[in-house]
């Protein structure tokens, strides 16, 4: 009797052959709600729990706006497509100045933030950054768009950096993700900017892909795993763990740019977020202040570590 | 040291011993104390993750071998192994033999130095790598010195030396087994393998 294959058609088609996107632009109301609930789950009344109810207050009026805004304006095709011929991230953060649009967007944000339950700091900082004139913000949202924070003034950069992330995450959503194309080591092909970390994915045809996670934009981007996020090399690449934990969290060293950036698996565990779990993983990064290895990533909400 | 990672320097004006946080910024310096305090217990462990291919068939297809343990002292041990999904050929799958590979790693019977069974002597003899190399040149000299074929039935000058075969690894890239063919094929052998399947 002849052998009969259990499947109908062609056998090598069992399984799945993975073939992850170079990128993948962001869903403003899903990616805020998700960052959210995710901020809520860490949060707690210990350690730095009620930081992250904070965020998770951030995250959720973040949420919020992204529904209640009208959908964004794509950028104007012919920038889009000069952008996408040279190699160059079609939104240009170094180009970008607050607009009337952006104006309007942080004080609807900030409004809602008013509510929030806040400690003193917190509370100054809102105030401060509300009474701000344009060319205050002006100067705030350079910084930021350079990676730059002044000690003195990181809670108001705070509050800035969550405007411009909703008017950014809003922007890049409105991108042709299939034509994006990388743009430089440790950028973002959407935006250019430096990535918060990176996830191995459980995605159907890309599932133990990675991905870097933009830290401004969300945009995910394809990055070969067992390589640097920052400098690309493979060379000296290792990882480190808390010790005795489920090897979900992991901070990728390079011994060829110093830094580390964090992995997060989540074939292991899917709710993990690329941006609420680099703050909730803050222990991680307390223990890495005592090696060689700097962060190489970028989080508005963690920074000084 | 690149653009991207110098114009990173994240935060201006700290000086060294400025322990400025944005979590502290926002008011929330007694929990992140309380954190840090916490945190005395926990230290780090590493681990290591290698991109190697696959050493059963001519595929070769990429695998991530997982080791824990500090890979400078040599105390890392291979703890678990996985299709590489980035590797263009098998893109994260591993047939059934390639996803026992650790056992392949572990195996008791898993040959790591070379080793000789003499004519008439019925066990394998540990020999040092130098050793082995000199004896298999030798080997290989007087048996193409008596069994090559030079010229074949009609006096045509060839370059034959069928007596001896050769394989390669799975292993191999284009160029390696493109300067197998040439290295072999040039000393007369007509039997190999420059890519082989085992």
């Amino acid at each position: 009797m002849p052998r009969r294959i259990p499947v109908q058609g062609d056998v090598t088609q069992i399984g799945e052959v993975r073939t992850p996107p170079i990128a993948r632009v962001p869903d403003p109301v899903r990616l805020f709600e998700r960052r959210a609930k995710r901020f809520e789950v860490l949060s707690g009344p210990d350690g730095i729990g009620p930081y992250l109810g904070f965020l998770a207050g951030i995250a959720r009026a973040q949420h919020e706006l992204a529904q209640e805004l009208p959908e964004p304006e794509a950028p104007a095709e012919a920038s889009l497509d000069r952008a996408l011929e040279y190699g160059m991230p079609p939104l240009d953060r170094n180009a970008f100045t607050p607009d009337e649009e952006f104006l309007s967007l942080s004080e609807k944000l900030f409004g809602k933030l008013e509510t929030l339950q806040k400690p003193k700091a917190a509370k100054a900082a809102l105030e401060s950054v509300r009474k701000a004139t344009q060319a205050e913000l002006t100067a705030i949202v350079t910084d930021l768009m350079a990676d730059s924070v002044p000690v003195e003034r990181m809670a108001e950069y705070g509050y800035v950096a969550a405007a411009l992330q909703l008017r950014f995450v809003r922007l890049a959503s409105t991108l042709p993700e299939r034509e994006l194309k990388p743009v430089g080591d440790g950028a973002c092909p959407a935006c250019g900017g430096p990535p918060v970390s990176s996830l191995i994915v459980n995605w159907p045809h890309a599932s133990g892909s990675r991905f870097c996670s933009c830290a401004l934009c969300g945009t995910l981007w394809h990055h070969v795993r067992i390589k640097c996020a920052i400098c690309s090399s493979t060379k000296g690449i290792r990882y480190q763990e808390i010790e005795d934990g489920p090897g979900t969290i992991k901070a990728e060293t390079c011994d060829e740019c110093g830094c580390y950036v964090k992995i997060f698996n989540q074939q292991k565990d899917v709710s993990l977020d690329p941006f609420a779990d680099d703050v909730g993983s803050l222990g991680l990064d307390l223990l890495m202040k005592e090696t060689k290895f700097r962060r190489g990533s970028f989080n508005p909400f963690l920074l000084g570590y | 040291m690149n653009m991207e990672i110098s114009r990173r320097s994240f935060l201006k004006g700290a000086g060294a011993g400025v322990a400025a946080t944005t979590i502290g910024a926002f008011g929330f310096g007694e929990a992140e104390a309380a954190f840090v305090e916490g945190l005395r217990p926990y230290k780090l462990a590493g681990t290591t993750e290698t991109r190697n291919t696959c050493p059963y068939c001519s595929v070769a297809c990429g695998v991530i071998i997982y080791s824990k343990g500090d890979i400078t002292q040599g105390t890392a041990e291979a703890v678990h192994l996985e299709g590489d999904v980035d590797h263009p050929t098998n893109r994260g799958t591993l047939c059934p033999k390639g996803a026992a590979l650790l056992d392949f790693i572990k195996s008791e019977t898993r040959l790591t130095k070379p080793k000789v069974r003499r004519p008439g002597s019925n066990k394998f003899e540990e020999i040092s790598w130098e050793q082995a190399l000199d004896e298999i040149a030798r080997h290989m000299k007087e048996d193409r010195d008596a069994n090559l074929i030079e010229r074949n039935m009609d006096g045509v000058p060839v370059n034959r030396w069928t007596s001896t075969g050769f394989l390669a690894a799975s292993a191999t890239t284009n160029e390696t087994a493109w300067l197998t063919y040439k290295v072999v094929r040039s000393t007369g052998m007509v039997a190999f393998d420059n890519q082989a399947r085992v």
